[in-house]
């Protein structure tokens, strides 16, 4: 009962916690919000059968984001993703500035906006992302860099100034 | 320094608004299957690994144990020149006996072959089965179906379905009945048989609150109508009227009232529309 009751009270914090960021960094790869939320959930499904164990509240969160990640690419990897002809998400109640600067990082491959999501939204530093995406921290740099040039061509910028996300 | 813009844009991201809630509900609804299904889980699949292993060894010993017994008795039988055929035949019926703990009840299930002449019997398989006054007709249980008439009636004829038990010894070949479920006329071959197969239809029907920036697909009650070429536009009953460009525009707004429906599952959030009746914009 005990047990059960941890399990009930973990899952629900973990919910309150993380389940922004996890619909956020789903929706980064998928770019819509329904799926999002629904990788999100069969995340927290998984978390509930896998009763994982954490050493602190970063392992547990870091856990949930590559758990979402890998949920994310399983998504889209399915035929039926694949074969449907997705409705855009619509973003026109953000303002002008959001709108576009959002919908040039979804533009990106998913090897950049990912990093991107995770340095500018999570603030997670190259480090950890590289962590986070089981890759070296100098890929993540490359990435981080590349994906900064390619924005910077569709939103503008002068010449030496350092993009602003 | 400015303020990341992305960072805003994420933050200001629509989300279910009872995504907490809903998440929260579905995963205690898991947790309640498991926790009702323990097969599911490992440590009861290793235990019923240790169960089965256990299983054979008692199997084993016992069978070892019934042959030695065996042995013994023949050895005992033959060696003892005071056994009598009587002897031996109290002891074979001894052994065979299984013990007597409590009423086996059988069920009655099966369609009825014959009727006897007062209608108050009838066989089922090689059984008959007889009912009388004590004879409980129809179920207790709450969620129980109701008795047919048939049953209420006791019309007991050739060709019906019946279910029911009895706690009598069937091997006489003739019990009464402690309770009959039900009793069930068969179906006449002309009568019209329900589908077996079809496609629920759930209909589209309400304001447009978001259209797509391609203008084909349309929000209406947090679902995504998309109008595909497939989707059939008005309506083509031969007994309609003629279709009014007003009642039915082609570019759908925010604010117009649409009617239709789908056969898609509404549960994705998504649909394609199957047709689309109307899209007016309502009169201010």
């Amino acid at each position: 009962m005990y047990n059960s009751y941890e399990l009930n009270e973990s899952v629900r914090r973990a919910l309150d916690l993380y389940s922004q960021s996890m619909i956020k960094i789903a929706f980064a790869y998928l770019k819509n919000i329904a799926d999002a939320e629904e990788v999100t959930q069969e995340v927290f499904l998984t978390y509930l059968q896998k009763r994982p164990v954490f050493e602190n509240s970063e392992h547990e969160k870091a856990w949930l984001i590559r758990t979402t990640i890998n949920k994310s690419k399983n998504m889209l990897k399915t035929g039926w993703f694949k074969s449907r002809n997705p409705v855009p998400e619509d973003l026109s109640y953000l303002p002008k500035e959001e709108n576009d600067v959002l919908q040039a990082v979804l533009s990106l491959d998913k090897k950049y906006r990912i990093p991107i999501h995770l340095h500018y939204y999570e603030g997670y530093s190259i480090q950890e992302i590289a962590v986070i995406m089981q890759a070296k921290a100098a890929t993540v740099g490359t990435w981080l860099a590349r994906g900064r040039a390619l924005l910077k061509d569709k939103i503008g910028g002068l010449e030496n100034e350092e993009i602003c996300l | 320094m400015k303020k990341s813009v992305y960072k805003s844009a994420m933050s200001q991201l629509r989300t279910s608004d009872d995504f907490k809630e809903a998440t929260y509900q579905k995963l205690m609804l898991e947790l309640e299957k498991t926790s009702h299904n323990p097969t599911n889980q490992k440590e009861p699949i290793k235990m019923e690994k240790s169960k089965k292993k256990l299983t054979g060894w008692t199997v084993g010993i016992a069978a070892a144990a019934i042959l030695a017994v065996g042995v013994i008795s023949v050895n005992q039988n033959q060696n003892s020149p005071a056994s009598t055929p009587t002897n031996q035949g109290q002891t074979a019926e001894a052994t065979t006996k299984p013990p007597i703990m409590g009423k086996v009840a059988v069920n009655i299930d099966g369609v009825i072959s014959e009727v006897s002449a007062d209608g108050k019997s009838f066989k089922v398989g090689d059984l008959w089965v007889e009912v009388t006054d004590k004879t409980q007709l129809g179920s207790s249980e709450p969620t129980a179906a109701a008795p047919s008439q048939e049953l209420l009636n006791k019309e007991f004829k050739v060709g019906d379905i019946v279910s029911g038990y009895t706690s009598q010894d069937v091997s006489t070949g003739k019990v009464t009945a402690d309770v009959i479920y039900n009793l069930i006329a068969p179906e006449k071959e002309d009568a019209g048989k329900p589908a077996t197969t079809g496609k629920m239809a759930v209909n589209i029907d309400g304001f447009i609150s978001e259209v797509s920036a391609d203008g084909k697909s349309f929000k209406v009650n947090d679902v995504w109508v998309t109008v595909t070429p497939d989707t059939i536009m008005g309506i083509t009953e031969p007994t309609a009227g003629e279709q009014s460009d007003e009642l039915l525009q082609k570019e759908f707004k925010v604010g117009n009232a649409v009617s239709g429906f789908t056969t898609d599952d509404l549960s994705s959030g998504k649909v394609n529309a199957t047709r689309i009746y109307n899209n007016f914009a309502p009169q201010k």
